[in-house]
C-alpha cells in the first residue's frame, strides 16, 4: 500500500482531464491539461497563484465549465454534469461551512441529499467527524469553533457522503504553521485509511511533496511536470520547476568555451545540461545542493553572513566581486559554527545546477 | 469604550430628545382628556373615553385592521417583487448592476407629492389607463383603481419598493459565494441550493427590510391621503383628520399613540426574532 499507485502501473485512472483549456474572454487560464489520475491515489496541484491550479479543481467540482476538453471520473464523462450529480467532496480555503447549521447538520448535509436518515445518519455523522477526530462538538454553530476545528467539519462534511472524488482547495492555507503541519500528516493518514482518489490544490510547495503520491506543477495554465515528489524534486523537467522548486539561488551569468556557466569574477560553475556557447542564462542552484567542505575541491568563497534557523544554518558565501550565493547546512553539522570572514570552499555537483535561458 | 459610545451619539439623541421625543410626548396626555363636541377639551379632566371608543367603535377597528392589512399586503408584495431584482443587482450581469441600482434609487429623489400625482394621472376613472382601455372598447365604463385598496396598494409598493431592494441587495451580496458552491458539491440542486442555504442566510435582511416597509407603510400620511381620498381612509389620515377636520384630539393623540405601539411592538418582535436567528 505504500508504494505509489502510479509506480505499479494502475491503468484504472479514476479522475482524467482530456485535453481541458479554460479561458475568460481572451485570457487563457487553463491550456491543453491532459491528467490522468489512479484511483486512490493523492495527487497534489502545485503552483504560483494565478497558474490555474483551483480552476482545474473547480471543473472536477462542476463549479467551473471548460471551454474545451473533456473531464472524466472513472469512465464517466461529467463535463456537462450538473454539480450535484457528481459525487464529490470539496474542501474549501473558506471552509464554507453552514453558518446557519449546527456542526451536525453541517456533515448531516450531504448524506441527506442522498436519503440517508434516522439511526444510520446519526452513525455516519458520528463516524465522520470521529475520522476527523472532533467528537462531542456536534451541537455547536461553526462560529463557536476555532480556525482548526472548522477545517475539520469541512473535513468531515466532504468526506460523509463517501464522495468519488476528495478535492481540496488550499485547506490548510488560514492555520497557523504548527497546525498546518499536525494537519498536513493527519489528513495524509486520512486519505490512505479512506482510499479516496484526491486532488490537492497548494501554492506550498513542502505540502504537496510531503502529502502527495503525485505532484502535478503547473505554470501559466500549463502542466510542468507530473510525477513522484522525488522526480519532481530531483529532476526537474522544465525550468520553471527547477526554479519554483527548493530554495533556489539565481545568478546571472554566460555559457563558457568549456560549457561551463562563467559568473564573472573568474567564477565558472559546471552544470549538468548548459547550451550553446555564449548564451546567456540564469544558473539556479539550491541552498541545500550546496556541500560547504574546509578545504580540497570546489569553489573558492569566503562567509559574509551566517543565520542560524534552528534546524539549519544558512551562509551567504562570496565567491567574488558581485557573486554570492546562499548555501545551507544542517545545524549539527561540522560546519554549523563558521564566522563571518572564515575561507571555505563549496561543492556542488553538476547535476544540482541548472542553466536556464535567459528570454 | 461604553462611556465613548454615549459621547458619540450624545448630540443626535438631545437632538432627539428635544426636539422628536419630547414634543411626542407631550401630545400623550391629551389623549386622556374628555372632548366636548362644539366645545373642544376640558381642561384638567381625565378619562379613558378615546382609547375605549378606539377599541369599541367598528369604524376606529375596521380602519385600524384595514392599515395592519395594507401594512402585511405592502410588504408581502414588496419582498416578492423585491428579492428578484435585488437578486439580478446582487448576482447578475456586472454591466447591468448600475443601471438598475439607479433606477430603484431614482423614484427615491422624487418628491411623493409628485409621485403620487403620477399615480392620479395614470389610476382615476379618466387616468391614462381607463382612457386607453376605454379606446380600446376593451371596458364599457372606467374601472375603479382609485380611492380604494388597489390604488393604495400600487402607490405605496411603488414608494416602498427601493428600501425593500436596496436592503435585500446588501443581504444577497453577503451570502458567500464558496457556501452556496459547497451545498451544491453535497448534492444539493439549485433550488435545494435557494430554499436551505439562501434564503435562510437572506432571513435577516428579509426580516429588516420587512419591518422597514411595514412601519413605513402604517405610518404613510400623503399617499394614502391622495390615492385613498377622503373616504378610504388608514390610520394616519384618520389621525389627520381627527386633530384638523374634526378637532378631536383626545381621539386624535389616542390613535397616535395606537399607532406608534403597534409599530414599536413590531420592532421589538422582530429584534428578539433577529438575535435568535444572529449568525455570524
Amino acid at each position: 500500500m505504500d508504494a505509489p499507485l502510479a509506480a505499479r502501473g494502475c491503468a484504472l485512472s479514476a479522475l482524467a482531464f482530456e485535453r481541458v483549456g479554460k479561458s475568460y474572454g481572451a485570457t487563457e487560464v487553463v491550456r491543453d491539461v491532459s491528467l490522468s489520475v489512479a484511483e486512490g491515489e493523492f495527487v497534489a496541484l502545485l503552483g504560483p497563484s494565478g497558474c490555474g491550479k483551483t480552476t482545474l479543481l473547480r471543473m472536477v467540482a462542476g463549479l467551473v465549465a471548460p471551454s474545451t476538453g473533456r473531464v472524466l471520473i472513472g469512465a464517466q464523462d461529467v463535463t456537462a454534469l450538473s454539480p450535484d450529480k457528481r459525487g464529490v467532496g470539496l474542501v474549501f480555503q473558506s471552509y464554507a461551512l453552514f453558518p446557519h447549521l449546527t456542526v451536525f447538520e453541517n456533515v448531516a448535509f450531504g448524506l441527506r441529499r442522498q436519503r440517508v436518515s434516522g439511526a444510520v445518519l446519526s452513525e455516519r455523522v458520528e463516524a465522520a467527524l470521529a475520522m476527523v477526530r472532533l467528537p462531542g462538538l456536534a451541537a455547536r454553530r461553526p462560529s463557536e469553533l476555532s480556525g482548526g476545528q472548522q477545517q475539520r467539519v469541512a473535513i468531515a462534511r466532504a468526506i460523509a457522503p463517501r464522495p468519488r472524488v476528495l478535492l481540496f482547495d488550499e485547506p490548510l492555507s488560514n492555520l497557523d504553521a504548527q497546525l498546518r503541519d499536525e494537519m498536513q500528516i493527519e489528513l495524509k493518514r486520512l486519505q490512505r485509511s479512506l482510499g479516496i482518489t484526491t486532488l490537492f490544490v497548494t501554492h506550498d510547495q513542502s505540502e504537496a511533496l510531503s502529502m502527495a503520491d503525485r505532484v502535478c506543477v503547473m505554470a501559466h495554465g500549463v502542466v510542468q511536470q507530473f510525477d513522484t515528489p522525488e522526480a519532481v524534486y530531483h529532476r526537474p523537467a522544465t525550468a520553471f520547476v527547477a526554479g519554483f522548486i527548493g530554495r533556489p539561488n539565481r545568478l546571472a551569468g554566460r555559457i563558457a568555451a568549456d560549457g561551463r556557466i562563467d559568473l564573472g569574477g573568474g567564477v565558472l560553475l559546471a552544470a549538468g545540461e548548459a547550451g550553446a556557447t555564449g548564451t546567456a542564462v540564469e544558473a539556479i542552484i539550491r541552498q541545500e545542493a550546496i556541500a560547504i567542505t574546509g578545504d580540497g575541491d570546489g569553489l573558492p568563497g569566503t562567509i559574509v553572513l551566517r543565520a542560524f534557523n534552528g534546524a539549519r544554518v544558512q551562509y551567504v558565501v562570496r565567491l567574488a566581486e558581485g557573486v554570492e550565493l546562499v548555501a545551507e547546512t544542517a545545524s549539527s553539522g561540522a560546519h554549523s559554527g563558521l564566522e563571518p570572514g572564515t575561507p571555505v570552499r563549496l561543492a556542488i555537483a553538476p547535476g544540482a545546477v541548472f542553466a536556464l535561458p535567459v528570454a | 469604550m461604553k462611556r465613548h459610545g454615549i459621547a458619540l451619539a450624545g448630540p443626535l439623541a438631545l437632538v432627539l430628545a428635544v426636539f422628536f421625543l419630547a414634543p411626542a410626548l407631550l401630545t400623550l396626555p391629551t389623549g386622556f382628556r374628555e372632548y366636548v363636541p362644539g366645545q373642544g377639551i376640558t381642561a384638567g379632566s381625565w378619562t379613558l373615553d378615546a382609547y375605549r371608543d378606539i377599541v369599541s367603535d367598528d369604524f376606529y377597528r375596521e380602519v385600524l385592521w384595514r392599515t395592519l392589512g395594507l401594512g402585511l399586503a405592502v410588504t408581502a408584495i414588496c419582498l416578492l417583487l423585491g428579492y428578484p431584482l435585488a437578486w439580478m443587482i446582487a448576482r447578475g450581469p456586472a454591466q447591468l448592476r448600475m443601471p438598475l441600482l439607479l433606477l430603484v434609487i431614482f423614484p427615491m429623489m422624487l418628491n411623493l407629492v409628485v409621485r403620487s400625482f403620477g399615480w392620479i394621472a395614470l389610476l382615476a376613472n379618466r387616468g391614462l389607463i381607463n382612457n386607453l382601455l376605454t379606446d380600446l372598447g376593451l371596458i364599457a365604463a372606467p374601472v375603479k383603481m382609485m380611492f380604494n385598496l388597489t390604488g393604495m396598494l400600487v402607490g405605496l409598493v411603488h414608494i416602498y419598493l427601493p428600501f425593500m431592494v436596496l436592503m435585500l441587495v446588501a443581504a444577497i451580496q453577503n451570502v458567500p459565494r464558496d457556501v452556496e458552491a459547497a451545498a451544491m458539491t453535497l448534492g444539493s440542486t439549485r433550488r435545494h441550493v435557494f430554499l436551505a442555504i439562501t434564503l435562510p442566510l437572506t432571513a435577516p435582511g428579509i426580516l429588516a427590510g420587512s419591518i422597514l416597509v411595514f412601519v413605513l407603510t402604517i405610518s404613510a400620511l400623503v399617499t394614502p391621503r391622495m390615492l385613498g381620498g377622503p373616504t378610504y381612509r388608514v390610520m394616519a389620515t384618520l389621525i389627520y383628520d381627527e386633530y384638523m377636520q374634526m378637532l378631536d384630539w383626545p381621539t386624535g393623540s389616542a390613535l397616535a399613540f395606537v399607532l406608534t405601539a403597534i409599530a414599536l411592538a413590531i420592532i421589538w418582535a422582530a429584534n428578539r426574532v433577529a438575535r435568535r436567528w444572529a449568525v455570524t
